[in-house]
């Protein structure tokens, strides 16, 4: 035996794992989405993209999706900035907060939102007794419930991309800056901002397709008339079987990460080359 | 350090991380309250005290039986997850394979892909090529995306390890097989440990596979979770939901004391 058949050996199980258990049922999905009664045929694509409803559901997943990615943005990279600025011991207890919500199951955190957003839950009664609302505000089926749960499920991930770019980034390059004169805020501008970059924009397509694709706290949420697009295939795979509308959008899915994606990994790939 | 940062800056910091706090935890928090709650409805702040609830869910068969689903499909994943892809990692970090660069791609790939679109295809292919979804098929696909957090934790142990150290027991006369397990996997421990809680972790918490692979005797927790959120929540969802919590802070504590948290928080 020589070392390329012993590696071959070490790596054969996984390989037939991932042949039989990962590409194929996906090829025999995509197979699926093009499946006819008499040969290929496009038919249930035209029947996503012609329908004003199903477009309808397809917008609302990019509108809500960017939002919700922009969001975790907004909070996961001052976060991420303050974690790598304090000491190991606080580092360590915000590394737990960050963490502890992204290894605990979606349906657990979705329930204790179901909770909080409710008609008589804590933030609507908070609201309408701050006389910020009406009586009749309502938070759950809304977007915005949708929104505030998602945030909560992937801002982890945000947090931890930009967090593994900036404890990487020099910080003398920072201290350089404020010897120069540059304040506070021109320093995280000018240098700090920059530098993580790659850790926001890998983290916002992270957030982006994982938002994209999610449909149990949008279901639980949003409730039956506000779909997105994940949320409607679940439905054609349960409620209406049909499988092969439901194999082509998520072809449809799929394309539209791909679409996302693909830029970025041509981006970074050239930077590495 | 110059100047250091304004005192403005500084309780803007504190005041927005304790905010970030509150909405990640909240949901958690007011899962934990409802449990302990006294009342029949669901109601944060509870009201009263009691484990009624608690009590509840171990006298229910419906939750026992898909904590006892959950538990065993969770073990099968966990071991098969840790060898079948700590094996790969050592093939994938030898760089000996001709195709190795690929390989490793192939192997993350599953973290890349969205689960719902994997979930679609598993559910299609097995049920065209096999008939009705069996628990072992739901360990599969639960193995397959478990596959790439161990193959990255040993990955990131080994690119530590000493090279040298394997040269050293071949010139001393070991053979391969010997080579391979008194000193390679020595040297793994630490990752496909971590691996493999992320493993049990992944396969006890995940929703959109088993949503999709779930059958009349298939049910796992979380989509028993999930079946009464849709119908007719009452405070022993959160009872089950807190003993989850439970679990999770017990394995991250594990986590934290055998290998650092830190060292795969930022991998």
């Amino acid at each position: 035996m020589n070392d390329r058949t012993e590696n071959l050996l070490l790596a054969v199980p996984g390989i037939l794992l991932l042949a039989l258990a990962f590409f194929l049922p996906i090829a025999q999905m995509l197979a699926l989405s093009v499946a006819g009664p008499d040969g290929p045929t496009l038919a249930q694509f035209e029947r996503f993209l012609s329908d004003p409803y199903y477009l309808g559901v397809l917008w609302r997943t990019v509108r809500l999706s960017l939002l919700i990615t922009l969001i975790c943005a907004a909070i996961g990279f001052p976060l991420a900035y303050i974690m790598t600025k304090v000491g190991p011991r606080l580092r360590l207890w915000l590394v737990v907060m960050v963490i502890l919500p992204l290894m605990t199951s979606v349906v657990v955190r979705t329930f204790g939102w179901m909770v909080l957003l409710s008609r008589s839950g804590l933030i609507p009664e908070l609201l309408r007794d701050m006389g910020l609302v009406g009586r009749s505000f309502a938070l759950m089926q809304t977007e915005a419930a949708i929104v505030i749960g998602m945030v909560q499920v992937l801002l982890p991930f945000m947090t931890l991309s930009v967090l593994g770019v900036l404890t990487r980034i020099d910080t003398r390059l920072e201290e350089a800056a404020r010897t120069m004169g540059c304040s506070f805020l021109q320093t995280i501008r000018t240098v700090v901002l920059p530098l993580a970059l790659p850790g926001i924009v890998a983290g916002s397509l992270l957030c982006f397709t994982l938002s994209a694709s999610s449909f149990v706290t949008p279901n639980l949420l949003g409730g039956a008339r506000i779909q997105v697009l994940a949320a409607s295939i679940y439905r054609s795979v349960t409620a209406t079987p049909d499988w092969p509308f439901a194999a082509a959008q998520a072809v449809i899915l799929f394309a539209g990460i791909l679409l996302v994606l693909i830029p970025y990994i041509r981006l970074t790939g050239t930077r590495h080359g | 350090m110059v100047r250091s940062v304004p005192t403005w800056l500084r309780l803007a910091a504190i005041v927005f991380v304790v905010l970030t706090a509150l909405i990640l935890l909240a949901p958690l928090i007011v899962v934990v309250g409802v449990s302990i709650s006294e009342s029949q409805f669901i109601a944060f702040p509870p009201n009263g005290l009691s484990l009624r609830w608690y009590q509840a869910v171990l006298s229910s068969d419906a939750y026992l039986g898909a904590g006892w689903i959950s538990l065993q499909i969770a073990a099968v994943v966990t071991i098969l997850a840790t060898l079948v892809g700590g094996a790969a990692a050592i093939a994938i970090h030898r760089r000996q394979l001709p195709f190795s660069e690929l390989l490793a791609t192939a192997f993350l790939s599953p973290l890349v892909l969205p689960t719902i679109i994997y979930a679609i295809g598993m559910l299609m292919f097995w049920s065209a090529a096999f008939g009705p979804v069996t628990p072992v098929v739901l360990a599969l696909s639960h193995t397959v995306i478990a596959l790439p957090y161990v193959v990255r934790t040993t990955l990131a142990v080994l690119a530590e390890s000493d090279p040298f150290l394997e040269e050293a027991a071949r010139t001393m006369g070991a053979n391969r097989l010997q080579r391979l397990w008194f000193v390679v996997v020595p040297q793994c421990l630490p990752g496909l440990a971590a691996g493999a809680f992320f493993a049990f972790n992944i396969s006890f918490d995940e929703a959109v596979l088993s949503l999709f692979l779930r059958g009349p005797t298939l049910t796992t927790l979380p989509v028993q979770i999930y079946g009464q959120l849709e119908f007719s929540p009452d405070p022993s969802v959160a009872a089950v939901s807190t003993i989850m919590i439970g679990l999770t802070i017990a394995l991250i504590a594990i986590i934290e004391r055998m290998l650092g948290l830190n060292r795969f928080a930022s991998a």
